[in-house]
């Protein structure tokens, strides 16, 4: 069979971790890379071996990319993904799917239209210690999950400017919160009645996007949760998830602080590593375990076995109703009902 | 002046009643002298493992003059009728909390202890507990910088309230995990801010335990006078086979900084062999909280000063769970009284 052929938009740390991923799915092969600057394109596309571009109608006439992988601000998702849809591209996109409902219904509509498949990157799912949150959850170990918390946070990520640009990212309650909201959600496999936020520039007061998220959902059968999402956190602070989740029957805790297998400590650094999240080094890199290594396969999986991926559009769409529907409730100080009107 | 505080208990159906007594004992300026317990049973019981009188009635108890301060460890419902009768009989008044159910009986057992000249403290034994106040001073130091969020868990083991009926009977208790969970962390909050909560809104879970005919879970959002951020988790809802009884957990976060305070995680593991469902469980060695917040008690008693834990934090700490009820009813924030 012939391989895939691949372009990512972007080179940013998503882009270049894609890049990394692509390399080890063989069945298929990344043929370009997108960036605005078309002097740093070259040198990544260099590194990869693949054709530098800084024009998407350019690489879209291309007929050897089937697909588009969109690792740009979130802002731009929706117009890359339509016009790759139109022009009978698969898509996978970057989460969150958009930074709009309009956009994410836009892109939705014309994946089906266009009959290209379409997957947006919710990559905890792919993490090991979420999969297995899954799998125990999913035997019924928990019996139903009723309370949960889960905290994600770290420094502000001042290496990617867009993302201190509320008009590109959502701010952290959009672009950070979105995680634990969609596994959430995939865990209590309920609808979200209702939603109460408080989301604050707390440290950050010259940037545009929040940094500080409290989000607490009510599910439809009465479940409830917490989501704590921070970029407000000290500078050295090591990237950290908490997922915690009481059900009838038992409760589930993950923490990937206290779960480092790996730790560095010279004169100058202290440095937790997991072999799955290990920035990418081919000698001791074990990808089938990389999470995104992971997502891609599984998107090329339902490519080549026309599947619906498991979050497609239509699944990403319903987090990012929620991540909106936390900014409304902390404009109006108020809980949000779902399903949002947008307005 | 007295060397010593002399103390009844008026009622023990709250489990800290042991503890408390077994703090007492362990002091050298501290003595139990008797007890009484609406259930005669109960009481003959703890009366029995202390060695110290059972009195029938709490007038019996408090017309003793070998009694300087009681130890209210009653049904959360009890407590003001006898905070009341303490006060008019001139005792010292240590009170579990919540110290009250509504807001109406905790004004009047703080103005009534104030008016007899008794102390009225509040057993609100975080700020006696050495991890909470060294989190206070790295705060008062200005390590973190300026407080912004304290977002904090006090979750317990959902096997526990079952143990003694009446925390599951809202008649006696006044609720359920709210009303037990929510006033240690909302002190706190207080107590970190210096400010008070200007306003919270609570979300009320389906029960993790169906046994358990209150609420069991709850998820509060709290914002102070001052602006800043908070967040109360005082659910029930650790599972029975968790390896300890609950946390106290608080994070706060400060412009300069971030501090994580756990406050019962000095343990050693200890995991048994005697049978395959011998598990893994936690043995505390941290400070006990219990012990010092007796001790200071008793040291406002006898150098005359002012509580740590007024019966005023007891009373604003009322207001936030009441509150916190009325928010979780209407479905909107709501301004504590």
């Amino acid at each position: 069979m012939d391989k895939l052929g691949v372009a990512v938009l972007g080179y940013g740390f998503m882009g270049t971790t894609h890049l990394s991923a692509w390399k080890y799915i063989e069945e298929c092969e990344v043929k370009a890379v997108m960036g605005r600057t078309l002097e740093k394109v070259k040198k990544v596309a260099e590194k990869f071996g693949v054709d530098a571009y800084n024009n998407f109608e350019d690489l879209l006439r291309r007929d050897d990319i089937d697909i588009i992988d969109i690792c740009t601000p979130t802002s731009t998702h929706a117009r890359y993904a339509i016009a790759s849809m139109e022009a009978g591209k698969h898509v996978f996109s970057e989460k969150p799917i958009a930074l709009s409902l309009k956009d994410a219904d836009a892109m939705i509509e014309s994946a089906k239209r266009n009959k290209v498949k379409f997957m947006v990157g919710h990559v905890l799912r792919f993490f090991p210690e979420y999969m297995k949150i899954k799998e125990l959850v999913d035997q019924g170990m928990i019996g139903e999950p009723v309370i949960a918390r889960t905290f994600r946070g770290g420094p502000i990520p001042e290496w990617s400017p867009w993302f201190l640009d509320k008009s590109q990212s959502g701010g952290v309650a959009v672009d950070l919160a979105i995680h634990d909201v969609d596994f959430l959600m995939w865990i209590f496999n309920q609808r979200v009645e209702r939603v109460y936020a408080k989301v604050e520039r707390l440290i950050h007061k010259d940037i545009t996007a929040e940094d500080y998220a409290l989000i607490t959902i009510r599910f439809e059968k009465g479940g409830i949760a917490l989501v704590e999402a921070s970029w407000a956190l000290p500078k050295k602070f090591p990237f950290t998830m908490r997922f915690e989740v009481d059900g009838t029957k038992g409760m589930i805790v993950s923490d990937n602080q206290s779960t480092v297998p790996v730790k560095l400590i010279t004169n100058e650094t202290t440095a937790g590593f997991a072999p799955e999240t290990l920035p990418w080094r081919p000698a001791v890199h074990p990808f089938p375990v990389d999470p995104f290594y992971r997502e891609l396969k599984h998107f090329v999986e339902c490519i080549r076995e026309d599947k619906t991926p498991m979050t497609s559009g239509e699944v990403a769409r319903k987090s990012l109703e929620v991540c909106l529907a936390a900014l409304r409730s902390a404009e109006l100080n108020a809980p949000v009902k779902l399903p949002l009107k947008e307005g | 002046m007295a060397d010593k505080v002399r103390f009844g208990f008026l009622g023990v159906a709250h489990f800290h009643s042991e503890s408390y007594g077994r703090a007492i004992k362990q002091l050298p300026n501290g003595e139990v002298v008797a007890v009484y317990e609406d259930d005669e049973k109960l009481g003959r019981e703890y009366a029995q493992k202390f060695n110290i009188e059972y009195c029938k009635s709490p007038d019996e108890l408090l017309k003793r003059d070998d009694i300087d301060a009681v130890v209210i460890t009653s049904e959360n419902a009890k407590h003001h009728d006898l905070a009341v009768k303490a006060a008019e009989a001139g005792k010292h008044i240590l009170c579990e909390k919540p110290i009250a159910i509504t807001l109406k009986q905790a004004d009047d057992m703080v103005r009534r202890a104030e008016k007899a000249g008794v102390k009225f403290q509040t057993c609100f034994v975080m700020r006696y507990h050495s991890t909470s106040i060294l989190v206070k001073n790295l705060i008062e130091d200005g390590t973190v910088g300026k407080i912004l969020a304290l977002v904090g868990t006090n979750k317990l083991n959902s096997s526990l309230p079952l143990l003694r009926d009446w925390f599951t009977q809202p008649e006696l208790s006044g609720g359920g995990a709210v009303m037990d969970h929510t006033v240690h962390l909302a002190d706190l909050i207080r107590w970190y801010t210096g400010s008070e909560a200007a306003e919270v809104y609570t979300e009320i879970g389906r029960n993790v335990n169906p046994k358990i005919k209150v609420e069991d879970n709850f998820l509060t959002t709290i914002r102070m006078e001052n602006g800043v951020i908070g967040h109360i988790d005082g659910s029930w809802s650790y599972a029975s086979g968790l390896y300890t009884w609950g946390d106290v957990t608080l994070e706060v976060l400060g412009t300069e900084g971030v501090i994580f305070l756990d406050a019962f995680r000095q343990n050693v593991y200890y995991v048994g062999m005697e049978s395959p469902n011998d598990k893994l469980t936690w043995h505390y060695y941290g400070c006990d909280p219990d012990l010092e917040m007796v001790k200071s008690f008793i040291e406002c008693i006898l150098e005359d000063k002012e509580p740590v834990a007024t019966g005023f934090d007891g009373r604003q700490g009322v207001a936030i769970t009441l509150a916190s009820y009325e928010s979780a009813k209407l479905g909107k924030p709501v301004r504590p009284r």
